[in-house]
């Protein structure tokens, strides 16, 4: 099975960012740019069928920025090959542009290698703009099938079987191939990469293309007008008994007080 | 300015976070229609809303045939906007009629308002640490964040339209061939009144039986961040924040939760929230109406005891 995992670089979700009070901009500084995590999910699991059943696994991201060393770590975890569109008009992409920029790439790759993807996989969401529409919009684009938030996939009979994960475990689904699949957290983690597999990475050459070279960039209609602190919630009263009987009884009066019970 | 507003339902029942879509289109002056499919009981509740309803009695137990259906709605209404709760289903299928209508989607909303005549989105992005408000040229789909708006109050009927929808076989790509069910409880954290959450800090398996007890004797339900669930003590249908559930209930008590920001952006729209901790600094404090610094399991002992006799009261 060919596949190709979407991805999209975004802030370590390991540091908790805040607005800059200056610019009103989410304050990166310092803070390293990673593969987000439901897409490094997403990479994991392709890894393990192609361990398991052969194929190829291919990641893809289309960004502003500079993305090599994402892209590099994700060939030191187990894909094969990268691609990367970067143009300087991706800047300002809202999800409908960056399915559209996808689909674009994902048509030029096919063209290129003369051999279609099975599956397309992308992270349930981002860990930045939490939006979870990119995958849904790009399956529109592709004109092809959709299930969302798997936790395993396997071929059963020559057909594409998801597992989506529900609120009480989880569904079969049996897709039409080529799908676009979004993932979960599944119950393992992604791998780390060995010495030798990093360095192999380092090596590897990345075909990069312009956004001129796939197609045509979309004009965003999802415009960002500005970023907001959220409201404050005030802290309210805090209990320091040592007693924990009279800790419990002064915490009954005050929620008694406040109507809370 | 013209709402279609999607109501999701659970056999008759309608669910809560669809119909507070009813006041979130009241607060920007639109012109609302509710949406409800396969289901003529839940379209009758959504109309004594006194909010007209367009009923199809199509059913959609697929997400593919759910998207065509609505897909052929929205083609017909040509609305402005197109509304959902933000619920998983929601989150599958709003984007794919975004793409098909190419209207622009905002998701996880918590607030909008007029502008000239504009609306803007405010939306939760970086894990809740940061909001983003956000205007759509055109057309929207919009996903509403249960808990945002409130509940409508009962009104005249208002009157029900029913609509036929030919689904072509080729619509349909993917299909359930299995349900499998690995937790048999049902949660329904996100329309509870009260929840009694724990975290790491509960210790252990057995502690955590302190937390499901306050939630029975208070008649709540009972809620946990991801460390519990990992170490097995509780199903994961109970998580709350933003992986899990975002909740907003009357009152929420945090037993040995620290108070990362993936939970308490997910539990900031409650009404009152008391938090237990033995760490005096940790951050869930911040948020807290009440804050009571001490060891949990005993803390939560005596509460038990204590609402006990307060329920009995």
């Amino acid at each position: 099975m060919q596949i190709l995992i979407c991805v999209k670089q975004v802030p370590d979700d390991s540091i908790e960012i805040r607005l800059d009070n200056k610019t009103k901009m989410p304050n990166l500084n310092g803070v390293s740019m990673v593969a987000n995590a439901f897409d490094t999910y997403a990479l994991e699991m392709a890894v393990r069928f192609m361990e398991a059943n052969g194929g190829n696994v291919s990641v893809l991201n289309v960004g502003a920025e500079d993305s090599t060393n994402t892209l590099k770590n994700c060939l030191a975890v187990g894909a094969k090959e990268a691609y990367f569109v970067q143009d300087d008009s991706f800047v300002n992409l809202d999800a409908l542009g960056a399915a559209d920029a996808l689909a674009n790439a994902i048509r030029k790759i096919e063209n290129d290698k003369g051999q279609k993807f099975d599956l397309i996989l992308c992270g349930l969401e981002s860990t930045d703009e939490i939006t979870g529409q990119v995958g849904a919009m790009l399956a529109e684009k592709l004109e092809t099938g959709f299930v969302s938030r798997a936790i395993a996939f396997n071929v059963k009979d020559g057909d594409l079987q998801v597992n989506q994960e529900t609120e009480e475990g989880y569904n079969v689904v049996s897709v039409i191939s080529p799908a676009v699949v979004t993932v979960s957290k599944p119950e393992y983690d992604p791998r780390y990469p060995t010495i030798k597999t990093k360095m192999a990475s380092r090596k590897a050459v990345i075909p990069t293309f312009s956004a001129a070279e796939i197609g045509e960039v979309k004009q965003a209609i999802v415009r960002l007008v500005e970023y907001v602190e959220p409201p404050k919630r005030e802290a309210g009263i805090k209990i320091q008994e040592k007693d924990a009987v009279l800790a419990v009884s002064a915490a009954i009066e005050q929620m008694k007080k406040d109507k809370a019970i | 300015m013209k709402a279609l507003l999607y109501i999701e339902t659970s056999g008759d029942k309608v669910l809560g976070g669809s119909v507070e879509l009813i006041s979130a289109v009241k607060a920007i002056d639109a012109e609302g229609t509710a949406l409800v499919i396969g289901n003529k009981v839940a379209a009758g509740t959504v109309a004594s809303f006194g909010i007209p309803v367009i009923y199809t009695d199509s059913v959609a137990t697929d997400n593919d045939t759910l998207t065509e259906v609505l897909f052929e709605i929205v083609k017909g209404e040509n609305p402005d906007m197109l509304l959902f709760a933000n619920t998983a289903l929601s989150k599958d299928v709003a984007p794919r009629i975004a793409a098909r209508m190419n209207f622009g989607c905002v998701s996880d909303v918590i607030g909008m308002s007029k502008n000239d005549g504009k609306v803007m989105y405010t939306r939760p992005a970086y894990g809740g640490t940061i909001f983003e408000r956000i205007e759509v040229e055109g057309a929207s789909v919009v996903t509403v964040r249960g808990g945002s708006f409130s509940k409508p109050e009962a009104a005249a009927n208002a009157e029900i339209t029913e609509k036929n929808v030919q689904i072509p076989a080729n619509a349909i790509k993917a299909k359930i061939v299995d349900v499998v069910k690995e937790i048999s409880e049902s949660v329904n954290l996100e329309e509870a009144q009260v929840i009694v959450a724990g975290g790491r800090g509960m210790g252990s398996a057995e502690n955590f039986e302190l937390v499901k007890e306050l939630a029975r004797v208070l008649g709540g339900v009972v809620g946990a961040t991801r460390p519990p669930i990992e170490d097995g003590w509780i199903s994961r249908a109970h998580q709350v924040g933003q992986s899990g559930k975002v909740v907003a209930p009357k009152l929420y008590i945090a037993c040995g939760i620290s108070g990362a920001t993936q939970h308490t952006s997910g539990i900031s729209g409650s009404d009152y929230i008391v938090a237990i901790n033995k760490d005096e600094d940790a951050p869930i404090f911040e948020i807290a109406n009440l804050a009571i610094v001490g060891d949990v399991t005993e803390i939560l002992k005596g509460m038990i005891e204590e609402m006990k006799k307060v329920k009995a009261e």
